[in-house]
């Protein structure tokens, strides 16, 4: 039972971890918060659905279709909702903030028209299949899942690390000013990096959807709230904080499920986002204590 | 005669403008102090639930209830407004994005006081409390020639209109004080109004406080207008709906989240298309104002070039006059 | 004495931004606090109005001390500061700005504002007087409903001394305001500093125009990398070795640069 709630939370918490990432480059690089995340994600898990269920094709397509349109999506929030913004003068810095919050309730009513509102189910051949050791069963889809996560992870830390995009992305991240008068394209550098993220959230999204069983509109709220909440918790623009934030939030959800109250499950992300605001708002894992000024 | 004009139908759709604008007010003071919260529609709530369950279950007089609710939502934006404090732009934004989703969640959970997701039915109507005090009182709608229905809604439009003038009243004349120009200084800088003297502590918790009494007040008098209410009516939805009354109308002067509340409430009664992709329009339209013109469509420029063809009668015939039709 | 520094240091973050310094201000003087570029002008400025609190060591004004108190209560205590780089409220007009800078001598709350008390009519008529007549101290009279951020620089300057001065400081703290002026400017600059002067309101200058601090002085502070390294009439200032020394070796890095 224990080890069983552990896999689970693992799981969950691997998502999560997805969900966050691709905030925590967008705000790593441009120091802004993509409301419109969450939405993308959400995207994503529509196309799963789409293309397993609706077009019976196999999952890795759905992926890559997911990867394509959110991608686009992502590209397009750039292109009209940040873009437009940069370099102009007297611009607060509460207006990308306001512009991503209209991109996400824009696409949340798209989503409601395209898909309609209510629950979509997302069955895989392979959802039920699954191995049992001694008393504990484990779903090949978590196993699934935990990989997909952890190959991203490894995957962004070394693009980031080692890879010439990477570094012009880091470089960015420093200071986006000294960078692009060091030659790096930051126009590019940073489409590039809201379409990563953004595709990051597609790929999420499907993963969700497998481990759910169910995709819907609203969705994308939930889950971006809670990947608001895991990279406050590991500290804004902190890759491997908002690893470890995403690995708790999704522990602590499946424990309080499995011992306590199920319907304050979706409370701790908020509770914790406002705790951890109040008492160390550079998050657990965060060591600049620079406040977001304006 | 009078029973021919007047339309309950119309009348409830005026009766929520009105309602819209006390929520768009309500953003704009809080704005007011450069603080941008997402935590109106939890306030709203609060104040909602508040005083459905006080005079529904405590049998408290619908405008105590009312009264209450609001003080008590103001209260609890206080005690939301010290930690908040702390917090700079977007850091306040999501904070009270989770406030408002940790009310929500509370209120779908604490089922034994909220009856949880499913909501709260038969709360005392506004129109209904008035039709029975004034039939106690010995007057019936018929005397002077209108149904029941339509003396409800006349009379409930014609409090939510006091209510409202009244709100903007006030807030006016606040914004014309010492109070006034310390929320404006403090917006421009908040540096240099402390070194100016603006206790700058004081004033924002102020700005929050009134801010989320004013949506507690909406929010009870929400509950008291359509009798039901459930944790559903004030989502992330409402909370953005908020929000776009200001950005909309603009965020500089009150006539600004007053127009954007008249504007936005008003366009999907006139064309149903507007209604069915509202929120797709809003969403586009808030990607649009911040690209555009973030301070939104009122002004201070917006508000002296109306006022300025008047003085311009009083000096003399200028020939610029009819710029007022346009 | 108005204001006392008591052996002030800053740290930020392993840079010794000010080390040790002392000095004091007597009633109705000006002080000039110079130094070359980096040398801790403003951040003395900075922990005199409580923007951020010193390291180590005590400020005292008027005899009490000033720990502890927050830059709206510094202000209220009687000392006001201007911005080097100006931090007016650039979209309200000229007389608010003044006004804003009146807030702490004024008590009206919530609902006297509303209710428009007798009380707060009297009130906004003071303040509206006040503002006028420091307008009118300044210069700025004629453009008292102009939008702050439409007025030249040099007017921009005086307002933000106006603004401070509607605060009724007894220390008024000037941070570089001749910088970016004209001769013409600095000479008016020059004129006002002594009609604040006259008002009995002590004065602490950091300025970079030499002959302005020469003339409008009575004693100097000098501050290089942190460190006191010379204090005294401006005669005793210019003629001082050390002093000269930090001076030439900023302006042959300049050269260098």
């Amino acid at each position: 039972m224990l080890i069983e709630q552990l896999i689970n939370g693992l799981t969950l918490g691997s998502i999560y971890v997805v969900v966050a990432l691709g905030y925590t480059l967008v705000f790593g690089v441009l120091n802004i918060v993509n409301m419109g995340h969450g939405e993308i994600f959400m995207f994503g898990a529509f196309m799963g659905v789409i293309v397993t269920n609706s077009l019976g094709l196999p999952l890795y397509v759905a992926f890559l279709v997911a990867i394509i349109v959110t991608g686009i999506l992502g590209y397009f929030l750039e292109r009209f909702a940040l873009r437009p913004l940069r370099g102009k003068e007297g611009v607060s810095h509460l207006a990308p903030l306001i512009s991503t919050i209209g991109v996400s309730i824009f696409l949340e009513n798209a989503a409601h028209h395209f898909f309609g509102a209510g629950n979509q189910p997302f069955r895989t051949s392979f959802s039920e299949l699954n191995i049992t050791i001694g008393s504990t069963t484990v779903y090949y889809v978590q196993i699934l899942i935990f990989v997909i996560a952890i190959l991203l992870m490894f995957g962004l830390t070394f693009w980031l690390s080692k890879t010439k995009a990477g570094k012009a992305l880091r470089a960015s991240a420093e200071n986006l000013a000294v960078a692009s008068l060091l030659g790096v394209n930051t126009k590019r550098v940073i489409t590039q990096t809201v379409i990563i993220a953004s595709a990051m959230g597609g790929i999420a999204g499907i993963l969700v959807g497998i481990a759910f069983n169910s995709v819907n509109p609203q969705m994308g709220l939930s889950f971006g709230l809670k990947g608001l909440a895991i990279i406050i918790l590991g500290g804004l623009g902190n890759v491997r904080g908002a690893m470890a934030g995403g690995l708790i939030l999704g522990l602590s959800e499946t424990f309080l499920v499995a011992y306590g109250n199920s319907g304050y499950r979706d409370a701790i992300a908020f509770i914790a986002i406002i705790v951890i605001l109040i008492v160390r708002p550079q998050g657990l894992f965060g060591t600049s204590t620079s406040k977001s000024k304006g | 005669m009078l029973s021919e004009l007047i339309n309950p139908y119309y009348l409830q759709v005026a009766t929520f403008i009105l309602l819209n604008i006390i929520l768009g007010v309500s953003i704009y003071i809080t704005l007011g102090t450069g603080q941008l919260s997402l935590g109106h529609a939890g306030f709203m709530s609060i104040g909602a639930y508040t005083s459905a369950i006080l005079t529904l279950n405590y049998n408290v007089p619908l405008v105590i209830g009312i009264i209450i609710a609001a003080v008590f939502t103001g209260f609890i934006g206080v005690l939301i407004g010290f930690p908040a404090l702390r917090l700079q732009g977007v850091y306040l934004a999501i904070a009270t994005l989770g406030f408002g989703e940790v009310i929500r969640v509370l209120f779908i959970n604490w089922e034994g006081l909220t009856n949880g997701a499913i909501g709260i039915r038969g709360i005392p109507h506004l129109g209904r409390e008035i039709l029975s005090f004034s039939e106690s009182l010995g007057f019936s709608p018929g005397m002077i020639g209108l149904k029941n229905n339509q003396f409800v809604s006349l009379a409930v439009f014609l409090v939510l209109l006091i209510i409202s003038i009244g709100v903007i009243w006030f807030f006016i004349r606040q914004s014309n004080s010492r109070i006034g120009r310390a929320f404006a200084s403090i917006k421009m800088d908040e540096e240099a109004s402390e070194a100016m003297g603006i206790n700058i502590t004081y004033y924002k918790i102020l700005a929050f406080g009134q801010g989320a009494l004013l949506a507690g007040f909406a929010g009870a008098l929400y509950a008291h207008l359509t009798a039901y209410i459930s944790p559903s009516d004030f989502g992330y939805h409402r909370a953005v709906e908020i929000l776009i009354f200001a950005i909309f109308g603009g965020s500089e002067v009150i006539w600004g989240p007053i127009f954007g509340a008249i504007f936005l409430s008003t366009m999907p009664e006139f064309l149903r298309v507007i209604s069915e992709y509202r929120f797709m329009i809003y969403g586009a339209l808030l990607v649009l104002m911040m690209a555009f013109r973030p301070q939104g469509l009122i002004d201070t420029n917006v508000v002296n070039w109306i006022k300025r063809p008047r003085l311009k009668k009083k000096e003399g015939k200028h020939g610029t006059g009819n710029k007022k039709d346009k | 004495m108005v204001l006392e520094i008591k052996k002030i240091s800053k740290n930020f973050g392993g840079i010794q931004a000010l080390t040790d310094v002392s000095f004091s201000i007597e009633q109705g003087e000006v002080l000039g606090l110079i130094g070359p570029n980096g040398a801790g002008k403003t951040t003395m400025f900075n922990m005199i109005t409580a923007m951020f609190p010193p390291s180590s060591g005590e400020i005292g004004f008027l005899g009490q001390s000033l720990s502890g108190l927050k830059p709206h209560e510094i202000t209220k205590r009687g000392i006001c500061r201007t911005f080097q780089n100006i931090r007016l409220f650039s979209e309200l007009t000229v007389r608010e700005n003044v006004m804003v800078g009146n807030h702490c001598r004024l008590t009206t709350g919530v609902l006297q504002s509303v209710f428009r008390t007798k009380y707060q009519k009297q009130e906004e008529e003071n303040v509206l007087r006040n503002s006028d007549e420091i307008l009118e101290i300044v210069g700025l009279s004629e453009f008292g409903q102009t939008i702050a951020k439409n007025l030249s620089y040099g007017q921009q300057r005086r307002l933000e001394i106006a603004r401070a001065l509607a605060s009724r400081p007894q220390l008024l703290l000037l941070d570089e305001p001749a910088a970016g002026m004209n001769e013409k400017e600095t000479n008016d600059l020059f004129d006002l500093i002594k009609k604040i002067q006259a008002l009995n309101i002590t004065i602490l200058l950091i300025e970079h125009d030499m002959p302005l601090v020469m003339r409008i002085c009575s004693r100097i502070v000098v501050l290089n990398f942190g460190k006191k390294i010379a204090e005294g009439t401006p005669s005793s200032i210019q003629n001082n070795k050390e002093v000269i020394e930090a001076y030439l070796g900023v302006e042959e890095e300049d050269e260098l640069a």
